[in-house]
């Protein structure tokens, strides 16, 4: 059974990095169009970024030798809620900030913290991750792309797809197959860091269905890849996949990637005035983003307790990308419905937003794979 | 929930509040002993300021209390009596002795009260104040009445009047902690019985399209738990620092969990769920009585949104970090 967890809160501490950042935010972001800021963790703008790492917030949790701030979890909540809740394109470090560099810090050699983390930290280096394969999507395990030891070494050899950012990243940290074979599932499996600009590496960006392109497919052909691209041990991939997975399915990202639709239909109904069914569906959004926000506090809680709640973070992960998605499926039944045209950015974001929104609960575990660790954690198989 | 509130409820109610007692009370038998229990362990004056002779609790303690008692569906206004102490300990009135029940108002001198559940009084609510109405006197409307409501009229001059209070709030606060402890008992029900039901050979919770439905209604117990928490932080002006907009989004929020969670439990459990003899029915039956007291979730809904429009918020996140955010507090002791 999946216990409760007591409600958290902010510490104070971090609740202070909020008004510089919505102070910065309202600036930086004032002239980028609701349709833009709409891509959320998907806008991609490296100067932006680097406006970050100006600020010092870029790599917020890393430790203060590496060039980070050191500070706790919930530092980098407040700066995260308050970037998406923006819109504010943080997608060139999205994955370096919240993925790349904790695992290098956690799992990566004194060498490789301290070559990656700073560049991390400067905004001039940006990670995406290669899981999933041509064969290999919710099926992790198989995948297939080879990294076998030669020299002093490893030559690499298979393909990722669907890698967001890959064809705009320094650097990608790949599951690969270090021995054994697919049968062997979980064993065998190492995490490689690669620079993507090694020969042998080609890259193919995918364009999907809103005209952009975000993610891509990585083909490797026989890429030598250095002694010291291995991260963490050889062999324990999977787990430290997993570690890596269970910290970012509960955060900020997985509830406020509609709000700027919500915020934008919010605003219109203020100027346009609302019906009561208007009024109904905005109070109920409210009330699921207030629920869903004190189950992602509560997480995270737990998190900077030293826990590991890998259910619970699948289970607000579920919910909230449902909650994502609801946004734009009664945003659009509402301004369908309604007597007033509403404007044209507003709808521009709409459509953006109902586009994408079938992503919401693909990217990161797909909802059946999450309902199955929840089942898991309810004794259920 | 662990805690020593928690831990002490779940003990009495196991004890004096399991099936056949509740059945019992259900249909009209005596509710004496378990009564008698209740008020010998203090939880009714829980939220009574220490002063009036009370603990001095506040919701979030009173929590776990009310929602063992909605794991155990007790037909007792447990938490509605915790309420209507600290309504008339704030009022400086004394309170009568008994069960007292947050009556809705249905017309002039009538009551709507929660059936199948015993209670001496009814707090109702009358034009800026509100009346303190022994329930043997009232005289039931059969007609006006459904297992959703019984109906009472009382005679003009009956009743002892008392200050007004944040009525609603009050009794929707009650209802959510009373849903959020009944889905926990449904969840844990379905899963047990998912697991000890054999089809095809094997147990139905090997079904992946039986597991995917318990982990939805796993998500919604949690989101329901969560929301009650949300309700319970004090900061409001309402009855022992109950928040309006807290209650509005807990209210709504648990009325969508439990009518998912109602359904994933019947469908889980089957026919054997829909039978007089399995307890399921006691507790989904609970779930729709407290959607039905104290406002729906449009009702709620709609409070929260024009609250919102009104506000200075210009956003929604600052909004809800203004009016609904969780502060953190301490597991009882």
């Amino acid at each position: 059974m999946i216990g409760a967890l007591p409600l958290a809160a902010i510490p104070p501490e971090d609740e202070a990095l909020r008004p510089a950042i919505r102070d910065f935010l309202r600036e930086a972001v004032a002239s980028i169009p609701p349709e833009r800021r709409a891509r959320s963790w998907m806008g991609f703008d490296e100067d932006f970024s680097r406006k970050l790492a100006a600020r010092g917030w870029l790599g917020l949790t890393f430790p203060k030798e590496y060039g980070g701030a050191g500070r706790g979890p919930f530092a980098r909540y407040v700066l995260v809620e308050e970037l998406l809740a923006a819109g504010a394109p943080v997608s060139a470090h999205w994955i370096a900030d919240r993925q790349s560099g904790p695992l290098i810090q956690r799992f990566g050699t004194e060498a490789q913290r301290q070559f990656y983390l700073p560049r991390i930290c400067r905004g001039e280096a940006f990670f995406c991750i290669g899981m999933s394969e041509p064969n290999s999507g919710s099926d992790l395990a198989s995948v297939a792309t080879r990294a076998v030891r030669e020299g002093g070494g490893w030559r690499l050899n298979g393909a990722k797809i669907w890698t967001t950012n890959a064809h705009r990243s320094h650097y990608m940290i790949a599951l690969v197959r270090t021995s054994g074979a697919a049968a062997d599932r979980h064993k065998g499996l190492s995490q490689v860091i690669v620079d993507l600009r090694a020969p042998g590496v080609t890259i193919n960006p995918i364009r999907d269905l809103s005209g952009d392109a975000h993610f891509s497919e990585v083909v490797f052909e026989d890429v030598l890849l250095p002694e010291d691209a291995l991260v963490g041990e050889e062999g324990s991939g999977w787990a430290q996949v997993n570690a890596e997975l269970a910290f970012e399915r509960s955060g900020p990202e997985r509830v406020l990637s509609s709000a700027v639709l919500l915020d934008g239909w919010a605003a219109w109904l203020r100027e346009a005035g609302a019906t009561e069914a208007a009024e109904i569906l905005l109070g109920r959004l409210l009330a699921h983003l207030a629920v869903l926000r004190a189950m992602s506090i509560a997480v995270t809680g737990r998190l900077v307790e030293g826990e590991s709640p890998v259910v619970e973070a699948a289970l607000v992960k579920d919910l909230g990308t449902e909650f994502e998605q609801l946004i734009p499926t009664l945003v659009a039944d509402a301004l369908a419905s309604s007597a007033r045209p509403a404007p044209g950015p507003l709808m521009r974001t709409l459509a953006y937003t109902a586009a994408m929104a079938p992503s919401f609960s693909l990217r990161g575990g797909t909802r059946e794979i999450l309902r199955g660790m929840i089942a898991r954690g309810m004794g259920l198989r | 929930m662990d805690g020593l509130l928690a831990r002490s409820a779940e003990e009495l109610f196991t004890r004096h509040a399991a099936s056949e007692a509740v059945r019992a009370i259900r249909a009209g038998g005596s509710p004496a002993a378990l009564w008698g229990e209740i008020e010998a362990s203090g939880f009714l004056d829980a939220l009574v300021p220490e002063a009036a002779g009370g603990a001095d609790l506040g919701p979030a303690e009173a929590l776990p209390v009310i929602m063992a008692a909605g794991r155990f569906a007790v037909p007792l206004p447990v938490a509605e009596t915790m309420l209507a102490r600290a309504i008339l300990a704030a009022a400086g009135e004394a309170a009568p002795e008994g069960a007292i029940a947050l009556a809705e108002p249905a017309g002039e001198g009538t009551a709507r009260l929660p059936p199948g559940q015993h209670a001496d009084w009814a707090l109702l609510p009358l034009e800026g104040r509100a009346l303190l109405l022994p329930v043997a006197e009232g005289r039931e409307d059969a007609e006006a009445g459904s297992p959703l409501g019984r109906v009472l009229r009382w005679p003009g001059n009956a009743g002892r009047p008392v200050p007004a209070a944040d009525h609603d709030a009050a009794g929707a606060w009650a209802e959510v902690a009373v849903m959020a402890g009944a889905m926990e008992r449904i969840l844990e029900d379905t899963v047990r019985h998912a697991r000890e039901r054999q089809q095809f050979g094997r147990p139905v919770a090997a079904f992946q399209a039986v597991q995917q439905q318990v982990s939805v209604m796993t998500e919604d117990v949690f989101a329901a738990r969560t929301a009650a928490q949300l309700a319970s932080v004090a900061d409001g002006e309402g009855v022992a620092g109950l928040n309006q907009a807290r209650v509005a989004a807990a209210k709504l929020r648990v009325g969508e969990a439990a009518v998912r969670v109602a359904a994933i439990a019947h469908g889980v459990q089957g026919a054997m769920g829909i039978t007089e003899e399995v307890d399921l029915h006691l507790l989904t039956a609970r779930l729709q009585l407290g959607r039905m007291r104290f406002g729906g979730e449009a009702r709620w809904a709609a409070w929260l949104g024009r609250r919102f429009l009104e506000s200075g918020s210009a956003e929604t996140l600052p909004f809800v970090r203004t009016h609904l955010a969780p502060i953190a507090t301490e597991t009882a002791p």
